[in-house]
């Protein structure tokens, strides 16, 4: 139970912005905000140094992940969920070049000459899973002091950290998530402070850098923490020390991050005009302010450029945040381990807030007393809703597919009807939309990157395992296939030298 | 036997606060139901299809197919319904932890410094109005092990086998096992390292055996104190090999350490967690220790859990040992999740089902009167709506010593309040739970 208890103290929130590309290449002069004003390669900050001030870069540690070779691929004659609330019986999916390139009955689709066919007769295709909420990486197996780096408890606001910095991808922990269909994942800093750093959205392919897993200009996250666990963390440590104590201290940051960006705008709109200003004698140029790597983070939630993330049990503070992110003018994206979420889901669909939740985990601490089974259910229901079923948990996280299905039979017991094809969006679209990710992956549309999964069976069956997980067109995972499951170099030669370990141990 | 009495004079202390639920559930009883034409897995004989269940009087009366209902008897037509008995949770603290998080609502163990372990007894907190018991029986747990958490020495206390009816007398045995934490958490405790646990084990265990030769000469010698006599006397079952004793342990090394420990003292052992029991699954069954696990640990999240793996329960029923599966207190519910994740990876379906049913109730010493469908057994039935061990399914009705059981809980409640969140004539404070 102490065990399970700091597990969810863990859990951290996470808004993700339904930007088109990223953060990365179209907000660079828009609001002046260092994150954001310019582009993500280090080429373009090096060229700008030779003709001025040197932009901060928008991500100095850029992704080097490249999709792997996949064949051309026909999956066919599955029961077919699109997530987009689409069900095909009897469909196929066709796999080219590491993208989507069709899906459909098998009638209408123009199947390449020397297209591989894979027999899906009686088996489930869905896109690949993706969890909104996970530490891996951050808090690897092995779990000891020596691993822990998925929380920054030092202070209050640490909005400076970054996850990436502490992402081990030799956790055995993305192997096991692989096999449970997990193709994309937002590891997030914990939740002890208010706010807790910037997460990183990852493709989950193994690599010997964090950066050869991260989801090519997927925009970053902010994690902020309501309720417990920051007045318990800093209340005999200089407060927080009660609720009202957190929202004064969100209030403050906001208030100095607003200075900041207005400082940084301010700076620039005089270095345009000073650079424009074709006089020989023009004078010095503007002098820039100092960066603060803090205040960048903040700046860039505030533009809308970070989507904010936050870990929110109780219905009543959820509002309160609502509030808090109206009188700073920034966008909450997702409520993280929203309990509640069900006693103000009319609320959360009226400002475009997804819910992210567990199935049924509860009473770990007071303000996850409150749990019912049909919270996704009563969210979905809502005009505009957006339920989403994330993990927080190395284990939960290889069956996201069985608690969207505990979630949908509890919400239709209640008499909430939704169907496969509507609660595979709780674990692929939904998250991908509040990731910023959905014009790239978490549905099976045309032109999409190829992260797909097979099921053998309903993949809201006890019994279904994912056979075969593709990412970008690869085949990454086959339950089938020995040579097709990664394991970490920690799993090599532990015992007697067997080779032990990998995806689907 | 001290269990008795410490049963009873729990239970005094539990009547003033549960009277009132005593009296109406009192209602439901001494009824005779019949639940007919159900796919009936008895456990112990295979399945019915179309399959009638008897109960009379808390019993089980009759099993089998195309029978009479009893004149009198509340019949249930079970048609395309699955019946099974009752789900027995093998390890949990449900009756000790309401919250976690909270203080004065987690009995669950002691805190720092203090001294006693082996001795202390979860009836003196088992709680049977949490609210974590209904939530439960709603998923179909009818017994369960409700097991203390060790605090600063190795050994956590008496456990016991209680039913989630929630009544005042709801305490099936006492004095069920008593549980200690081996490993890497023995070695923690016990100068920091596995050696040092085992010396201390093997120690209480031979002045537990000297005590009960003699309990008088005992107290008459002189001792250095370390260990405290009240827990030694609580281990005179347990060296007697008459109390099942749970060891906390997860490696193979451990667990050949304990078999070792087990044949040198002729103990009852069972352990829980075992995340490599796989690995030593041949001599597990050969020293007859069951296996308490989770069907969906697989990572190796420690140093102690390196081969942890999916396949364990398959791999350990294969070999011939009896298996059980665990989930922490608030949702032992999720045993069965834990089934059908084993079944997913090779488990037959069969040992599934008696993973969650008769397995705990014998490893605990209530394997007569529980945990299959059989005529002169107590009636723990439950009417599942679908296939027991698939996440979709939940239960339609729930027997507890043959009584129809309330399946409305505190999560129902708060659902059914926030269904409709219009305004309406009154605050939501007004709905509901009347």
């Amino acid at each position: 139970m102490r065990k399970l208890a700091w597990t969810a103290a863990a859990v951290l929130m996470l808004g993700a912005c339904s930007q088109p590309n990223g953060a990365g290449e179209e907000s660079a002069d828009a609001d002046g905000a260092p994150e954001a004003a310019d582009a993500a390669a280090g080429g373009d900050a090096e060229k700008q140094a030779a003709a001025g001030p040197v932009r901060p870069p928008l991500d100095p540690f850029p992704s080097t992940y490249e999709p792997y070779p996949g064949e051309t691929v026909l999956l066919s004659g599955a029961t077919v969920l699109t997530g987009t609330g689409e069900r095909i019986e009897n469909g196929a999916v066709l796999l080219e070049g590491g993208k989507i390139a069709a899906v459909g009955p098998l009638a209408a689709i123009t199947v390449p000459e020397g297209t591989a066919t894979v027999n899906a007769s009686g088996k489930w295709i869905t896109p690949g899973v993706i969890d909104i909420h996970s530490h891996l990486g951050d808090y690897p197996s092995p779990s000891n002091a020596s691993t822990s780096d998925g929380n920054e408890i030092v202070s209050p606001n640490t909005a400076h950290v970054w996850a990436e910095h502490s992402v081990w991808p030799q956790d055995a922990g993305f192997t096991r998530a692989l096999a449970g269909g997990v193709t994309s994942l937002q590891i997030l800093p914990g939740s002890a402070n208010l706010f807790g750093g910037r997460s990183v959205i990852l493709k989950n392919v193994p690599s010997r850098t964090a950066q050869g897993m991260k989801f090519p200009g997927a925009p970053y996250g902010l994690k902020m923490a309501c309720g417990e666990n920051p007045k318990r963390v800093y209340g005999d440590r200089g407060g927080p020390g009660t609720r009202m104590g957190n929202m004064a201290g969100y209030r403050a940051a906001w208030i100095e991050a607003a200075a900041y960006k207005k400082k940084w705008e301010d700076y620039w709109t005089k270095y345009e005009k000073w650079s424009e200003n074709d006089k020989d004698d023009k004078g010095d140029a503007p002098e820039a302010p100092a960066r603060d790597l803090k205040l960048e983070t903040l700046a860039g939630a505030l533009s809308g450029d970070i989507t904010v993330n936050m870990h929110c049990y109780r219905a009543d503070e959820m509002v309160q945040v609502l509030d808090l992110a109206k009188e700073f003018g920034y966008k909450v994206r997702t409520f993280h381990h929203a309990i509640e979420a069900y006693k103000i889901a009319d609320y959360l669909a009226e400002n475009n807030v997804c819910a992210a939740v567990w199935a049924d985990w509860w009473g770990f601490k007071l303000e996850a007393f409150d749990t019912v089974g049909e919270n996704a259910a009563l969210v979905h229901a809502q005009p505009g809703g957006c339920a989403i079923i994330h993990s927080d948990d190395a284990i939960g996280i290889q069956h996201l597919n069985q608690e969207a299905a505990k979630a949908m039979a509890d919400g239709r017991r209640a008499g909430i009807e939704i169907e496969p094809e509507d609660a595979i969006a709780w674990i692929t679209s939904n998250p991908a939309e509040a990731m910023g990710i959905i014009d790239e992956t978490g549905t099976l549309e045309t032109g999409k990157m190829a992260d797909v999964v097979l099921w053998n069976g309903n993949p809201f069956s006890v019994y279904a395992r994912a056979e075969k997980v593709y990412i970008d067109g690869a085949l990454m995972y086959d339950r089938s296939d020995p040579a097709r499951s990664p394991r970490v170099d920690f799993e090599i030669g532990l015992h007697d030298n067997d080779f032990t370990g990998g995806a689907g141990q | 036997m001290s269990g008795t009495t410490m049963k009873n004079a729990a239970m005094k202390s539990f009547v003033a606060l549960a009277a009132g639920a005593s009296a109406l559930l009192s209602v439901a009883a001494a009824q005779t139901v019949a639940i007919m034409d159900g796919r009936v897995h008895t456990v112990s004989g295979g399945v019915i299809e179309e399959g009638d269940v008897i109960i009379r009087d808390g019993r089980i009366v009759e099993v089998g197919a195309d029978l009479t209902a009893p004149a009198g008897a509340s019949v249930i037509n079970a048609a395309g319904k699955v019946v099974t008995p009752g789900l027995f949770g093998a390890f949990s603290s449900i009756g000790l932890v309401e919250i976690g998080a909270v203080e004065d609502a987690n009995d669950a163990g002691p805190g720092e410094g203090f001294p006693l372990g082996a001795a202390l007894n979860v009836i003196d907190a088992y709680n049977p109005q949490s609210v974590v018991i209904p939530v439960n029986r709603a998923g179909g747990v009818t017994r369960a092990l409700s097991a203390p958490s060790a605090g600063e020495t190795l050994f956590a206390g008496k456990a016991a086998v209680i039913d989630l009816s929630g009544r005042v007398n709801s305490v099936t045995r006492a004095d069920a096992a008593q549980v200690v934490v081996m490993g890497e958490s023995g070695a923690q405790r016990e100068g920091g390292t596995r050696m040092g646990a085992w010396a201390v084990l093997r120690e209480y265990l031979d002045e537990a055996r000297s005590y009960a030769a003699n309990p008088n000469d005992y107290v008459r010698r002189p001792h250095s104190g370390r260990f405290m006599l009240s827990d030694l006397k609580a281990l005179g079952p347990v060296v007697a090999g008459e109390q099942p004793l749970v060891v906390a342990v997860n490696s193979a090394n451990d667990i050949r350490a304990l078999i070792r420990l087990k044949n040198t003292y002729r103990l009852n052992v069972v352990i829980v967690g075992g995340a490599e029991a796989w690995r030593v699954a041949r001599e597990l069954a050969e020293a007859q220790i069951p296996v308490i696990t989770s069907g969906m640990d697989n990572l190796p999240n420690n140093f102690e859990s390196i081969d942890a793996t999916l396949k364990n329960a398959a791999r350990l029923n294969q070999a011939g040992v009896k298996i059980s599966f665990y989930d922490g207190a608030h949702n032992i519910r999720l045993v069965r999740q834990h089934a059908g994740n084993a079944v997913a990876e090779g488990l037959p379906y069969e040992a599934a089902l008696k993973a969650l049913t008769i397995n705990p109730a014998e490893m605990f010493g209530v394997g007569a009167q529980l945990g299959t469908l059989d005529a002169g057994k107590i009636a723990d039935v439950v009417i599942w709506d679908g296939d027991p061990l698939e996440v979709t399914s939940k239960p339609e009705a729930v027997f507890i010593n043959g009584r129809p059981q309330d399946l409305d809980n505190r999560q129902q409640m708060l659902m059914e309040r926030y269904r409709d969140l219009s305004r309406g004539d009154l605050p939501h404070a007004y709905r509901g739970a009347q």
